[in-house]
């Protein structure tokens, strides 16, 4: 009995000492985790699990701790010795033009005259790409004298699998790709 | 992610919503940040456009939302010389619009399912096809009639500068 009573205090004392590490521990500063789990998930709202999560999981959680506290330790110098550093989440990948994508060499002229927007409603400014026109003039000023202009359409895949069709204009300087300029974006599984 | 506000469209007469972003687009393409904040989990967006299709085009007549700054957001503040009406030639996509009563609630994105979906095709700005696609027919009587959202948190707004921007 007294091996027994002897297992179950260095339980108690395993499980002081986690929760006073546990309330020493820096927690990270979310302030709308809680708002946003329960617009996720309504019931968090509710009293019963209010309930659950609040007394009945932290009070089974300590029984379990006194039960088994061998594995409690050898869980808790696990975590604090060998513990893995997560994988850095890699950077979304950049859209680019490949010289595979391009169709046509084209003109600062004819890509300004092919581009005017008119409405008749005269929602719209009667110049290059519209509503657009200060983007396409900032694009416009990358390109220099030896520069050409191609159209160019290309096939792209997000890092979330979605198929895109993204289309318009990109400088060629000399052998490189240079500035693009996108006048399409669509959803190839739209279609 | 929560169940997100869908944007505002005068169609045919009728005031409904619609579960695409068009200005989204002309944030991308125009190369700028939209430098909206935002205070609920439905509208990550931080704004909800109005639009109107007249004799087949797009337009957006109505923005409402909230600056980084505080300032309230409308058309002016990106088409200062068109504060009313904007042709939207550079959207090409499709417009889908839930119709009838609510199939399948999804707490997530444009996610839910209704009895249709009228799909507008638009080509620079231009409707080149509509179709209405059958999903099927509500069992339930009292389902929800048009898209709607089921839940969302309100946070309270914070001053300039602080993290709930986008």
């Amino acid at each position: 009995m007294k091996y027994l009573i002897g297992y179950l205090a260095i339980g108690v004392l395993t499980l002081v000492a986690m929760l006073i590490s546990h309330l020493k521990q820096e927690k990270p500063k979310f302030r709308f985790r809680s708002e946003l789990m329960e617009s996720i998930y309504p019931e968090r709202k509710k009293w019963w699990y209010r309930l659950l999560d609040k007394i009945v999981a932290p009070v089974l959680a300590g029984a379990a701790v006194i039960a088994v506290w061998p594995i409690a330790i050898f869980m808790a110098v696990k975590e604090r010795f060998f513990r893995k550093e997560p994988e850095p989440v890699p950077a979304p990948k950049e859209f680019s033009v490949t010289r595979d994508d391009l169709l046509q060499q084209t003109t600062i002229e004819e890509i300004e005259q092919r581009e005017r927007v008119i409405d008749p409603m005269g929602a719209v400014p009667d110049l290059p790409f519209g509503h657009l026109n200060a983007a396409w003039l900032q694009f416009k000023g990358h390109v220099e004298p030896q520069d050409s202009i191609w159209t160019f359409s290309s096939n792209w895949t997000t890092d979330w699998g979605r198929r895109e069709i993204r289309a318009g204009y990109v400088i060629l300087h000399g052998d490189s790709l240079g500035p693009h300029f996108l006048t399409t974006w669509k959803a190839l599984d739209e279609d | 992610m929560t169940a997100q506000i869908g944007e505002r469209l005068h169609y045919e007469g009728r005031e409904t919503s619609m579960c695409s972003e068009p200005l989204g687009d002309y944030f991308a393409f125009a190369g700028i940040q939209s430098g909206f904040g935002f205070n609920c989990t439905a509208l990550w967006r931080g704004y909800v456009g109005t639009w109107e299709i007249r004799d087949g085009r797009l337009y957006l007549i109505g923005l409402a939302g909230t600056l980084k700054d505080g300032a309230e957001a409308n058309v002016a503040t990106f088409f200062p010389n068109y504060p009313d009406r904007v042709f939207a030639h550079w959207y090409s996509g499709k417009l889908r619009v839930p119709q009838g009563k609510l199939l399948e609630y999804v707490h997530m994105g444009y996610g839910s399912t209704y009895e249709r979906d009228l799909v507008i095709s638009i080509e620079k700005g231009v409707v080149t096809e509509t179709v209405v696609q059958q999903h099927g027919t509500a069992n339930n009587a009292d389902a929800p009639e048009g898209y709607g959202i089921g839940a969302m948190t309100v946070f309270p707004r914070k001053p300039p500068g602080s993290e709930n921007e986008l």
